[in-house]
Order: structure tokens, then sequence, then C-alpha cells
């Protein structure tokens, strides 16, 4: 038998009040204010990594611990090989994104406005998905051999699928409701890809965009390991001829800080600028 | 003046295995222009999808639909429906010109005023998400509005809103319509509206059969504390009621074979 009184218990009178935010916030102390935030949080990852680093390192041979891999690093920046290397390959790499992001939003969207595109275009699109960048890369270097060709046509098929098939994915979701508004007041085929289909994707094509990036990286150092003709991947695979596993991991470590610093500041800040009509509350 | 005819219009759906139901069945009838005409029925009588095939959006069956305009040019439509359906990521302004033929100075103008009808033309640079719902659903009459469609078609334009705002929704509408004149179709569940706005109310049954086709002689504007509006709502409910009780006692037909 349940019993229902009105007298408030001792207990019912501490738990049961809820504190407001405001006395939350006054009640929280900095340092935990401090240790809690997401600054806080990005640094205690990044250290962690480095220690970890470090333990590996210690632990086994092969591992170039953090200070090997940044001095050959400053040599190779003294030795003047960082510049041009590192220039031609963001050169192939930037051409090779930028013509996959452009070939695979219109394709992308196309087959995802189109039933018939989407037949014609399905299966040709999931067998270059499923080739790897490695076969890309020995391709190009028969085809085009030493130069910029090879390493950007090998950046582009490895990362157009993936831009293409995110961009498709988000088409096929655009509201049925805001489309048959569209329909209803025949507005312009042009005009609704412009303001209704790609606003509407942003968050797809980032996201694929972002795979872009990282599969088109890999396409493009095993352009330059096989192609030769300069480059990070190029000067990655002398180091690693040499035998000298802290210089080929400094090239590395190069073009993936980049690549995160590319990810946080441009693209992080491109996207948050497309969906500031989110915030707008 | 636009006029729509629909003549012999039926709908119907497959429902696999040579099974089909049957939405619309060989319906007729014509709006002239500048008439406001409320479609009313019950829940699944076909009103809705009367709407979207007269618009498009649907393909019907057989039948014939043809929207004339002494204007010449192919007819142009405006559609409220129940939701505002804005673009999120478009400023008020911006989707009042989506859905313009050309963006020339005097269409920006025209939206102005549409918006200024409406009491938002402050509000021109917002985000929808910065309007409440009623706001929202203002946008989307002064758009269909400001296209000057031959025919404006409104589906339950105000059944997600409030009581009090679809009442002060309704009160624009009669004043922008008074202004406009345009050709309407207007459909609704709520019998008391389609009596405060039409001139003309088609009664569906279900099974997608006109029940009946009132015309509403009232001066204008009307507002539901008018007695003769109220007496003609009481009327209409009272017709409708039968309706009910003769579809309960008759079940809609099982779909067609």
């Amino acid at each position: 038998m349940t019993t229902v009184s009105d007298q408030p218990t001792s207990a019912s009178s501490t738990v049961g009040r809820r504190r407001s935010t405001t006395e939350i916030e006054q009640d929280t102390p900095q340092w935990r204010k401090v240790l809690t935030s997401d600054p806080a949080a990005r640094v205690t990852s990044l250290l962690a990594f480095v220690l970890f680093w470090v333990v590996v390192s210690a632990l086994f041979d092969r591992v170039p611990g953090p200070v090997a891999v940044w001095t050959s690093l400053v040599d190779e920046f003294s030795r003047g090989e960082v510049f041009g290397n590192f220039g031609s390959t963001l050169y192939r790499f930037g051409v090779g994104v930028a013509l996959a992001t452009v070939v695979g939003v219109a394709v992308g969207v196309l087959m995802g406005l189109s039933q018939l595109s989407r037949a014609f275009l399905e299966s040709p699109v999931l067998v270059a998905l499923s080739i790897p960048a490695i076969i890309w890369a020995f391709l190009t270097v028969m085809w085009f051999g030493f130069g910029d060709t090879g390493p950007i046509i090998t950046t582009f098929l490895t990362s157009v699928p993936f831009v293409i098939v995110n961009v498709a994915q988000g088409v096929r979701g655009v509201s049925r409701d805001l489309r048959d508004m569209s329909a209803t007041y025949d507005v312009p085929m042009g005009r609704r890809v412009r303001d209704l289909v790609l606003p509407a994707v942003t968050g797809y094509i980032a996201a694929g965009v972002r795979f872009a990036i990282i599969i088109g990286w890999n396409g493009v150092l095993l352009a330059e390991w096989f192609g030769g003709g300069g480059g990070v991947g190029y000067r990655a695979r002398f180091w690693y001829d040499a035998n000298r596993y802290a210089g080929f991991a400094a090239w590395v470590v190069l073009f993936v800080g980049f690549i995160v610093l590319l990810d946080r500041f441009v693209l992080d800040k491109a996207i948050q600028r497309s969906f500031r009509w989110r915030d707008a509350r | 003046m636009a006029v729509l005819t629909v003549t012999n219009l039926s709908k119907t759906f497959n429902l696999g295995t040579a099974r089909e139901s049957r939405i619309l069945d060989d319906i007729s009838f014509e709006v002239s222009g500048q008439t406001f005409v409320s479609i009313v029925g019950p829940s699944g009588c076909g009103k809705s999808t009367l709407l979207n095939i007269i618009s498009g959006v649907e393909e019907h069956t057989s039948g014939d639909i043809t929207l004339t305009s002494d204007a010449g040019g192919p007819a142009r439509m405006g559609y409220v429906f129940q939701d505002p359906r804005l673009l999120p990521w478009r400023s008020v302004m911006k989707n009042m010109m989506y859905v313009q033929d050309d963006q020339s100075r005097d269409t920006v103008a025209r939206a102005e005023r549409y918006l200024d009808m409406v009491g938002l033309k402050k509000n021109a640079d917002f985000y929808p998400g910065q309007l409440s719902g009623g706001m929202q659903q203002r946008v989307g009459i002064a758009r269909a509005f400001a296209v000057e469609p031959d025919l404006l078609l409104m589906d339950e334009p105000f059944s997600h809103l409030d009581a009090i705002t679809a009442r002060g929704l309704r009160e624009q509408l009669q004043d922008i319509w008074a202004q406009s004149k345009k050709t309407v179709v207007f459909v609704t569940h709520d019998v008391v509206e389609a009596v405060e706005l039409s001139d003309r109310i088609i009664v569906l049954q279900p099974g997608g059969l006109i029940y009946e086709d009132i015309t509403i002689d009232l001066p204008r504007p009307r507002r539901q504390s008018d007695k003769a509006v109220a007496t003609l709502q009481a009327d209409v409910l009272a017709r409708l009621e039968t309706l009910k009780a003769m579809a309960a006692a008759e079940p809609v037909a099982e779909p067609v074979a």
C-alpha cells in the first residue's frame, strides 16, 4: 500500500531542491572551470599523445622520438629542402582536392536529383571507392610519368568518390516539403540548386571535403613516393631508403600538422560561417 | 480573371496485389475568378490530395484540370501550406524572392508591400528561426500573394496555430484578399473558418465525392461575432454532422480490386 503525505521529509527538503544555473556557475571554483574547458581538453589530448610517443620511442629502437623528429625537421629546414618540396606537394594536393570538390559536388547533386543519373553512375562510383590510393598512384605514374600531373590525378581520383557519395546522400535527404514548395512555385532549377539544395547539403559537402583531404593526402604522398619529382612523399621516401626513420617521420608529421591546422582554422571556420543561420535565434 | 475547371477528376492509389484505394471519385466543379472557395469534409476525404493535384505536386489518375487566365501566358499559382515551408538558411526577404519569376526592383517592392500588409516589413532581414510560428505562417501567406497568382491554393494554413493567432491571421487574410481579389481554393476541416472566409463551400464526403456545394452570400468583412455568420456556421455544421452520421452508417468502401 502506498501512503501519500503532505508532510515534507528531511530528505525531500535537502535533496529535492534543484539549483539554478547561476548558482551552479557561482559555486564552481575557477580552477575547475579551466580544467573542464574545451581548450584544456585539446591541450591534454595533445600532451597525452606526445607522452605516448615518448614512451613508445623509448621502448622501440625503430620508433624515432619527438626530439629526434624535431631535430631532423630543423635540419631539413637548414638544408633548404622544406619550402620547395612542401610547396610542390601543397600545390598538387590543393589542385587535386579542389577538383575533387567541384566535380564531386556537381556529380553528387546530379545523382541526388536524378534517378536516371543515379542508376547510371552508382556502379562506377562504387568501383572507384573500392580502388585503393596505391593502385591509382601506380597507374598515374605509368600514365603520366614524373611531374605534377600524376600526384594531382591520384589525389583527385582517390578523393572524388567520397565527395560524390556524401553529397548524393545529402541531396536525397533534402526536405520533401521544401522540394514540393519549389515545384509548386515553379522555381527555376538553377535557383533551387543554389538556394535549396546546396545550403541543405552543406554538412554533407563538409564531410565529403574532410574525407577528400584525408584520403587525398594519402594519394599525393603515394604518387610522390613512387613517382619521384620532389615533394613530401619523395623526401619521406629518401629518408626511408636511407634507413633514417626520424627524417621520414619529420615529413609525415609536418604534413599531418598542416592537415590538422587546415581542418581547424579553415574548414571549421567555413562550416561555422555557413551554419550561422542556425545560431540566429 | 482566372477560372479553374475540374472535370471528372479521379485519383486512386495502387495498394499492390491488384488492389487500389480511390481517394477522389469523378468529381467536377468550376471556380470562377475572384472567388474564395473552401473545400471541407472529414479527415481522409481527399481535400489535400485534391489541392496537391491542382498544384501539380501529385498526378491524377483520370479527368481534366484547366486553369485559364485572361492575361494570357501560363497561369501562375501560389500555395500556402499547413506549415510555412520557408528556407531556414535564407532571410525572410530572400524567401519572398525565392519564388518570384523575376528579381527586378518592382518585384522586390511588391514583396515588401505584401510583407508590410502582414506586418513583417521590419523583419525582412530575419531568419525564419528568429520568428514565431504565427509570424512564419504570415511570411508564407505574404509569399503566396506576392507572386500575384492567378490561383491561390491554401491547405489548412491555420491548423498548426493557436486559436488567437489563427483568428488574427484569418482577419488579416480577409483584408488582403479584399484588396487583391485573387481566386482562392482553401482547404480546411474547420467549418467556422470556411464560413467566415468563403463565397462558396464545397463539402467532400469520404470516398472522394462532392456531397454539397453551398453558396455563401453574406457581407464582408465577416467576424465570428456576426449573428448571420454564426447562424450559417451552425447550419453548415449540422449538415456536416448528417454527413458524418451517414459515413458512420455506411463505412467507406473497401479498396476496389
